[in-house]
């Protein structure tokens, strides 16, 4: 009786150890989506314009959701929730920090919420960032942070299209932090770190 | 100058102001080699060659002070140089123009040599009429074609003076003219020509009411923006650009991997955060994410050997929209962000391979990707999971340099 309990004792354990292998194996953020599912997850999650009245203003930020759908803004603008990404907080911010020589950077809120999104910005500030870097507070992003070299060169129209797709988005009050200017590579060799599994927005404001 | 402004401990004004808001495109040397001037069409300028484009003076000639000012305070249209006016003062404006200045030996040896004033043509009929002609006298077709966008140009790219693309202006789009859209911006430009681009001054082939006639010309073929259309306007244009996008893959393909930053990871770099000559789209930026690997961006360019030259079509189009390279491997969703590159239209993607085949081939031998092995797989699963780490996702310059 005690070798049969003793040999199950075994088992189960040798079981449980190998089960929390699997989960410690499979668990995201191991991806193992197909990617069909992931893709229409992207496909999916970028709110629809067809409600917006205005058919002239529909028209351009249909044209405004396929290139930030298609360029992957959410690939860094997300919020983390408990679960990875959360997609109905569409382009809210706070999934990645930046680090580089100069500074620690987190990704903004997009949404046109009054006091933590671009609802503060004017059109011509959201553009001047797309198409130079150059945040309201005078401040240049470096490139590799914020790839706005790139989204430089979108036509104007296009930047436009952008501009008027973020601003229908559904606003979500999430504060994101301001850049933390200072050397932050701790990784010799890198030129830059990036983190990503938390939320590193701060508390909604109030 | 330069040089004595290197002994001094404290750097001017002028460098503090430069070194913050221009060194990211401009470079920290002045020589339009930033770590951003790679990804950028047209390039930033190279200050030390003292030669500029948008000028009050002479063909030849450096600018005035007040040219560097106005550019430094209304930027460049339809290039990233952004408008300083707000962001910087009048006081910081003038100091990093001083700056700027000292970049290059050209300021020191020579005086700016304004143009004459002209005095202005009105716009009219009968002046934009005489301004078409000009338009014939002087070619401008050759260029910018019959229409102002390239119909029946000979050609429409060039190389400027640093051996970078250029392409000849599209007359019909005013609000990307660099130096403004009024007939006298517009003027000036003929007057002076464009330091550095074929473009060059019409003094010596037309005199200054032709040149006038000419911008007002100019300025009357200016489409509407899509901002100004009305929404059936906008349907139509949008239409009309995925026609003209199917019938042109390559140049639409262009417009695609420069704008939805295939660049900036496929790419090699230098130690200053700089692409290295030659090493666009040709891969290297290693990519190494805890607990997973190391990932290498790939060589996108058609080399045989180390390109995408053995891929076919359809092996291209897999990896950009699932992820899974020719021998099969998978790819995580990050960085290679190919849930959002398979919600694209089948045409733009085919207009992405299209520009990939239509590249030049370079030879750049990038690293096969490395999946952790199992234990450190394990390990850091453990670590991150359990013990709430927090592994970062590392950029090294170039894989294959390392």
């Amino acid at each position: 009786m005690k070798r049969f309990l003793k040999w199950t004792a075994i088992v189960v354990l040798v079981l449980a150890v190998i089960a929390f292998g699997c989960f410690l194996y499979l668990i995201p953020p191991f991806f193992v989506v197909a990617p069909e599912t992931f893709g229409k997850q992207m496909m999916d999650a970028p709110p629809p314009v067809a409600d917006i009245a205005d058919p002239k203003e529909r028209a351009i930020a249909e044209r405004g959701l396929y290139i930030v759908r298609t360029t992957g803004c959410i690939g860094c603008h997300a919020t983390n929730g408990s679960q990875g990404p959360d997609l109905t907080k569409y382009l809210a911010g706070g999934a990645l920090k930046f680090q580089t020589a100069h500074a620690t950077y987190v990704s903004r809120n997009l949404t046109p919420d009054k006091t933590t999104g671009l609802a503060r910005r004017t059109d011509d500030e959201v553009k001047r960032v797309l198409r130079s870097g150059v945040f309201s507070d005078g401040h240049v992003v470096e490139g590799s942070v914020m790839p706005w070299p790139v989204f430089s060169n979108w036509t104007e129209e296009d930047r436009q299209a952008v501009v008027v797709y973020l601003r229908h988005l559904k606003p979500v009050n999430h504060q994101t932090p301001e850049p933390v200017p200072g050397n932050a590579i701790t990784i010799p060799g890198a030129f830059e770190q990036d983190y990503g599994n938390k939320d590193y927005g701060l508390a909604p404001a109030k | 100058m330069a040089t004595a402004a290197r002994f001094h401990a404290q750097p001017s004004h002028g460098k503090q102001v430069y070194d913050a808001h221009c060194a990211e495109c401009h470079g920290e040397s002045g020589a339009g080699d930033g770590p951003s001037a790679a990804f950028l069409n047209p390039r930033p300028r190279d200050f030390t060659s003292g030669k500029y484009k948008i000028r009050t003076t002479e063909s030849g000639s450096v600018p005035t002070d007040a040219d560097l000012i106005q550019s430094v305070k209304q930027g460049l249209y339809g290039t990233a140089m952004p408008g300083w006016d707000h962001v910087l003062t009048d006081g910081d404006i003038a100091d990093v123009v001083g700056f700027i200045k000292s970049l290059s030996p050209q300021f020191q040896s020579a005086q700016p040599m304004p143009i004459a004033a002209a005095t202005p043509v009105p716009s009219s009929p009968d002046s934009v009429g005489r301004g078409q002609k000009a338009y014939e006298k002087l070619q401008c077709a050759k260029c910018h074609g019959t229409d102002g966008r390239g119909a029946g140009a000979v050609t429409t790219t060039f190389m400027d003076d640093w051996r970078q693309p250029l392409r000849s202006a599209d007359l019909t789009e005013p609000w990307t003219f660099r130096g403004g859209s009024t007939s006298r911006d517009v003027y000036l430009r003929f007057r002076t020509g464009m330091a550095g681009t074929p473009m060059p001054s019409f003094k010596d082939a037309a005199n200054d009411n032709e040149m006038w006639d000419l911008a007002n010309y100019v300025v009357s073929l200016a489409r509407k923006p899509v901002w100004s259309m009305t929404a059936d306007e906008v349907k139509a244009f949008y239409a009309q650009q995925d026609a003209d996008a199917k019938k042109n893959p390559v140049t639409r393909g262009e417009y695609l991997v420069n704008t939805l930053g295939c660049t900036v990871c496929h790419s090699a770099y230098d130690d200053h955060k700089r692409v290295m000559p030659g090493k666009l789209l040709a891969g290297g930026l290693d990519i190494r994410i805890d607990p997973y690997g190391d990932f290498p961006a790939g060589n996108l360019t058609p080399d045989k050997e180390t390109g995408l030259g053995n891929w076919t079509d359809d092996e291209v189009k897999r990896a950009i929209t699932k992820g899974i390279l020719k021998d099969g491997t998978r790819l995580l969703p990050f960085p290679m962000d190919y849930g959002s590159f398979s919600t694209m239209k089948p045409e733009d993607i085919d207009a992405i391979v299209a520009y990939l085949r239509s590249i030049p081939p370079v030879v750049n031998r990038v690293p096969h990707l490395k999946w952790a092995s199992f234990p450190v797989y394990m390990w850091g699963k453990f670590k991150m999971l359990i013990l709430g780490g927090d592994p970062p996702i590392v950029f090294f310059p170039s894989a294959g340099g390392r």
